[in-house]
């Protein structure tokens, strides 16, 4: 990946603490920095209660941090309104969970139209565009389907098409393999390295698995709100 | 948006039938009260101003008692000119009412005399067609019709003769003989037992009173405009000492009746609209308490708040539309079938000591009151959608994530 070494990174948290406060206050996160530059493969590692969720939660926008900053390609993003980060996730991420989440009313296809329906995208264009995604993902046999008859990797394939339609900066993806058997695991990210090496998406997830942390190109590692790790593994570029 | 909200509305679709059968039937209950209500007033006014009250009067100001006037208008013509030139009336008619005694050879009763134009007086009101026995009045003669039970007490048959005796004008008693031609039968004790009728211009005779009469009535082509047309006669009339009045004033205890049937109509309605709120209040909150997840996923894909509150709104709305037009199908039908067979009502007999009065009412829809009710209903399910809407748009995505 070669880039202007000046240029800022795609995301930054600088100095991000979160301190929840319902009943006993847990200090979640304790001053994190970390930098994410565009057309990474990162994984977030570490045992459960470290934070990974947190931390994804605070880059993806869906919460605010207690202190410090979040900011995309040197915006900071932390404290826009409600409205504004709407817009900015809408167009700017995408986001995997763990229990696939998708619309259950909904079909395949219809599923992955929808952020293209939020972004008021014209109907025919969102079909094709949502027809490619399932492509990419390998399903485009399937669009028809509503999620209660796809098996568990399909419909995190689903998700992962539902992710990418709109051609976001970022994927958020917490745990994305947990739910599903270490094969169909594998095949997921895959999929998810094929997306960020032949379409430049950029990925970030968490896991405590080790063996989906071996396919990361970098994994840093959170150890009780803290950063404890951080390595590049140059052979997997 | 419209589609992912009409499928919302039937994800559950166990649910969302029970709540448009809620909506639906407690509508059709609501549809079907009012109807009732309405009908049995109709029938009720009807009853009332088609035996005898007319729908609009002219009579003497001064008189104690609105609906049988005693006291008398020596000229009765100019008013009768304006009832017979006013477009909204299709028939009026002179009248006396007077109380006097009616005997027979062995017997004197107290009776009130109605003393009317037959001609008019069968167009007026439907007197002539509770005739049992004989015939109708007819001008010029000296008959007699009266009801079956003071016919029995006074022991005649038709045929037979009675002798009338009233106050005369001059202040002495006048008495002439009448054959009984026709006796009626009602129903009602007050008409059966008190009520004995005959041609106008035989009582004017016997009272020594010739042109006289104490009460114009008139039947409207629309009763609803009797409270319009009294009030312009009444103008007309000038301030002295005739007016005319619509059968609202006379018939007050209908009004009265109608006044208390719409206050506790209004009372159950509402507790049937707060028990359909509350029904649609607690499975909306359950529901939308089952999605709070997917909202998360909504906000983390870019929707703004807004957005699923408006989704949600939508959605009530069609559950609402839905449930409305089932309730609107459900009520029709219901007024529709009773409309037809008719409704056999117990309360009947309540009303018939005052009046002739159905025991059987025939339901007839009345949109007016209908809509409202539908609109209500309509409302109540958006109203009481709106504050877990309101609730969902402003969760915390990452909260509404985590939720199970
Ligand atoms: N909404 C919340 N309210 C209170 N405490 C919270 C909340 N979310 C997380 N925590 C706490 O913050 C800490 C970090 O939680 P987090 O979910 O980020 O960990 P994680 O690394 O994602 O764990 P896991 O691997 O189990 O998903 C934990 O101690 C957790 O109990
Ligand atoms: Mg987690």
């Amino acid at each position: 990946m070669s880039k202007p070494p000046h240029a800022p990174p795609l995301v930054e948290t600088a100095g991000v603490e979160k301190i929840y406060a319902a009943g006993s206050k847990v200090a979640a996160l304790k001053g994190v920095d970390l930098s994410i530059a565009r057309g990474e493969f990162t994984a977030l590692a570490g045992p459960s209660g470290s934070g990974k969720s947190t931390l994804l939660n605070l880059i993806g926008t869906l919460d605010q941090p207690t202190k410090g900053t979040v900011s995309y390609e040197g915006r900071v993003v932390s404290g826009l309104s409600v409205d504004s980060l709407s817009d900015f996730r809408l167009r700017s991420l995408g986001f995997v969970f763990q229990s696939y989440n998708l619309i259950p009313v909904l079909t395949a296809a219809e599923n992955v139209e929808y952020p293209l329906v939020l972004q008021d995208v014209e109907p025919g264009e969102r079909r094709r565009l949502a027809l490619d995604a399932l492509r990419l993902v390998g399903l485009e046999h399937f669009g028809a389907r509503r999620p209660d008859l796809l098996s568990g990797g399909q419909q995190q394939r689903v998700a992962v098409a539902r992710a990418i339609v709109h051609r976001p900066s970022l994927v958020l993806a917490d745990e994305p393999t947990a739910n599903l058997d270490s094969k169909t695991g594998g095949h997921l990210l895959d999929l998810m390295e094929e997306l960020n090496k032949e379409h430049g998406i950029t990925f970030l997830f968490s896991s405590h698995d080790s063996a989906v942390l071996e396919r990361a190109r970098r994994v840093v590692r959170l150890q009780d709100g803290e950063l404890t790790a951080d390595e590049v593994r140059p052979d997997r570029i | 948006m419209l589609r992912l909200a009409w499928r919302n509305v039937w994800r559950n679709r166990r649910r969302s039938l029970i709540n448009v059968a809620a909506m639906g039937f407690g509508l059709a209950a609501i549809m079907f009260g009012q109807s009732m209500m309405r009908s049995l007033q109709f029938q009720l006014i009807e009853k009332a101003t088609g035996s005898f009250t007319g729908h609009v009067r002219i009579e003497r100001r001064d008189v104690d008692e609105l609906k049988f006037p005693d006291k008398f208008m020596t000229d009765p013509e100019p008013a009768a000119s304006l009832l017979a030139a006013d477009p909204r009336v299709l028939v009026w008619g002179r009248r006396i009412h007077l109380t006097g005694l009616v005997s027979s050879a062995n017997m004197s009763l107290g009776a009130l005399i109605c003393a009317v134009e037959p001609d008019k007086e069968r167009l007026i009101t439907n007197m002539a067609s509770y005739l049992k026995e004989g015939r109708y009045l007819e001008p010029g003669t000296k008959g007699i019709v009266m009801g079956r039970k003071i016919a029995g007490r006074l022991d005649v048959r038709v045929g037979e003769k009675v002798v009338l005796m009233a106050q005369a004008a001059d202040g002495s008693m006048g008495a002439e003989a009448f054959r009984l031609v026709g006796i009626h039968e009602t129903g009602s004790e007050s008409f059966d037992g008190q009520m004995v009728w005959i041609p106008l211009s035989a009582m004017q005779e016997l009272l020594g009173r010739p042109g006289q009469a104490n009460e114009l009535a008139a039947r409207l082509k629309n009763i609803e405009q009797a409270d319009a047309a009294a009030a312009d006669l009444d103008a007309k009339l000038g301030p002295g000492n005739i007016g005319a009045m619509s059968w609202k004033k006379i018939d007050k205890e209908i009004i009265g009746i109608q006044a208390f049937q719409d206050g506790l109509l209004t009372i159950v309605l509402i507790v049937v609209f707060i028990i359909v709120a509350l029904g649609i209040l607690n499975t909306q909150l359950m529901s939308l308490f089952e999605r709070v997840r997917e909202f998360g996923v909504l906000m983390a894909m870019g929707a703004r708040p807004r957005w699923i509150v408006r989704l949600l709104i939508v959605e009530s709305a069609l559950l609402g539309l839905v449930g409305t037009a089932f309730g609107l199908a459900v009520g029709s039908a219901l007024i529709g079938h009773f409309g037809r067979c008719g409704l056999a009502l117990p309360v009947g007999d309540a009303f018939k000591y005052f009046m002739p009065f159905p025991s059987v009412i025939f339901l007839r829809p009345s949109w007016g009151m209908h809509s409202f009710a539908c609109a209500t209903v309509f409302l109540v399910t958006l109203l009481a959608t709106l504050p877990p809407a309101l609730r969902a748009g402003r969760l915390k995505p990452s909260e509404a994530l985590r939720h199970v």
